[in-house]
């Protein structure tokens, strides 16, 4: 019989090792859904350091809590959980997130991307520049539950199911905090034009 | 705010939360066949989706760092792992003590240990008396060995003091 590599496995699978001790197994976890953990943390932090040290310590808890979790729900659904929460509460400790460009933060990065990619013309810098404050500005307002549900349906893409079992909320309450942060943006983003 | 929002064309009351929906692909087959029966008629519900769909994308605004900053990820993720691990076998080996079952247990050991020490051990009765003697027996062996030695010498004193009595007095009749 050929071995599989630890990639090759499934999430329940890779859970199992690792609940027994293996934490190889859970590193092939943590490099399966690195990048979508840190995206949704930039998306609630939009600072590039602290998005990595969000999602990192989602997964440092996923990791001490794991022989607690009873698979009533996905690893991805269960990890994405404690992954919002993190976000949540570091924005109520911080208190509102001053949402500054997403190229005003990326410029703070390496500056090799750009070396690389030399990307769009000034103009065209500015007005994403300036678009890129405003919609920042337009989800700050909104509040956090709205805000949630939002960067979950149409920054990641889950599904209204997927988003109520992450939030413990009815399927019907999802929908209701979509349709309002959709409607406030469409409206903050008409004022600021 | 509220009241620009009021002013802004929107859809039609009814079909607004659906045609949201309906942009994220995310109604069931009679909720989408409802919302395009719907939208074929009705001007104001398609201007809207078309705004949102332009709008809506905009809005996401993605982050991609350069390789190098997901290989230190993945290796301090890795260090923080360890890490944790280390100081969770230490706080585990502490925690055994406030586990749940070895507090009652120390709990009532510690109760007979005092219960049998105040009841047995520390009471000046006569039992405590009686069951002291062979200690007490075991502890004076070595004393009595020693009388009995001291005895046996003056015995042998004793004998040989009536030896020499008896000699000098054979010597004098002599």
């Amino acid at each position: 019989m050929v071995s599989r590599r630890p990639e090759e496995f499934g999430d329940d699978e890779l859970v199992t090792s690792a609940q027994q001790g293996e934490r190889e197994a859970f590193e092939v976890l943590v490099e399966r859904y690195k990048q979508k953990a840190y995206r949704i943390a930039f998306d609630f932090t939009r600072d590039r350091e602290e998005a990595k040290d969000l999602s990192q310590d989602a997964f440092l808890q996923a990791y001490s809590h794991l022989r607690g979790f009873n698979r009533r729900s996905s690893f991805y659904t269960w990890f994405y959980r404690i992954l919002v929460n993190l976000c949540l509460d570091s924005r109520r400790r911080k208190g509102r997130v001053s949402w500054e460009s997403l190229d005003e933060r990326t410029e703070k990065g390496t500056g090799l991307e750009k070396i690389a990619n030399p990307g769009p013309s000034p103009d065209q810098e500015a007005m994403r520049g300036e678009l890129s404050r405003r919609i920042g500005d337009a989800l700050a307002t909104l509040p956090p539950k709205q805000r949630t549900v939002f960067l979950l349906k149409n920054h990641q893409g889950l599904s209204i199911s997927e988003i109520a079992a992450i939030m413990k909320t009815a399927e019907g309450t999802i929908k209701a905090h979509l349709h309002r942060a959709v409607m406030s943006l469409r409206a903050r983003l008409t004022e600021l034009a | 705010m509220a009241e620009r929002h009021e002013l802004l064309p929107g859809a039609c009351k009814d079909f607004e939360p659906e045609l949201v929906l309906y942009h994220y692909q995310d109604c069931t087959g009679t909720e989408r066949q409802r919302v395009e029966s719907h939208l074929e008629s009705c001007a104001r519900c398609r201007t809207f989706l078309e705004e949102l769909r332009s709008f809506l994308p905009a809005t996401v605004q993605t982050d991609e760092p350069a390789p190098a900053f997901w290989q230190d990820y993945s290796r301090e993720i890795r260090t923080k792992l360890a890490a944790g691990e280390e100081k969770s076998g230490w706080l585990q080996a502490l925690s055994f003590l406030f586990r749940p079952w070895p507090v009652p247990a120390m709990a009532t050991a510690l109760i007979l240990v005092l219960a049998l020490t105040f009841s047995k051990g520390w009471l000046p009765t006569g039992q405590n008396t009686k069951e002291s003697e062979p200690a007490e027996m075991v502890d004076n062996v070595d004393f009595l060995n020693s009388m009995d030695f001291l005895d046996s010498m003056a015995l042998l004193e004793a004998v040989e003091g009536q030896e020499t009595q008896n000699g000098e007095t054979t010597s004098h009749s002599l």
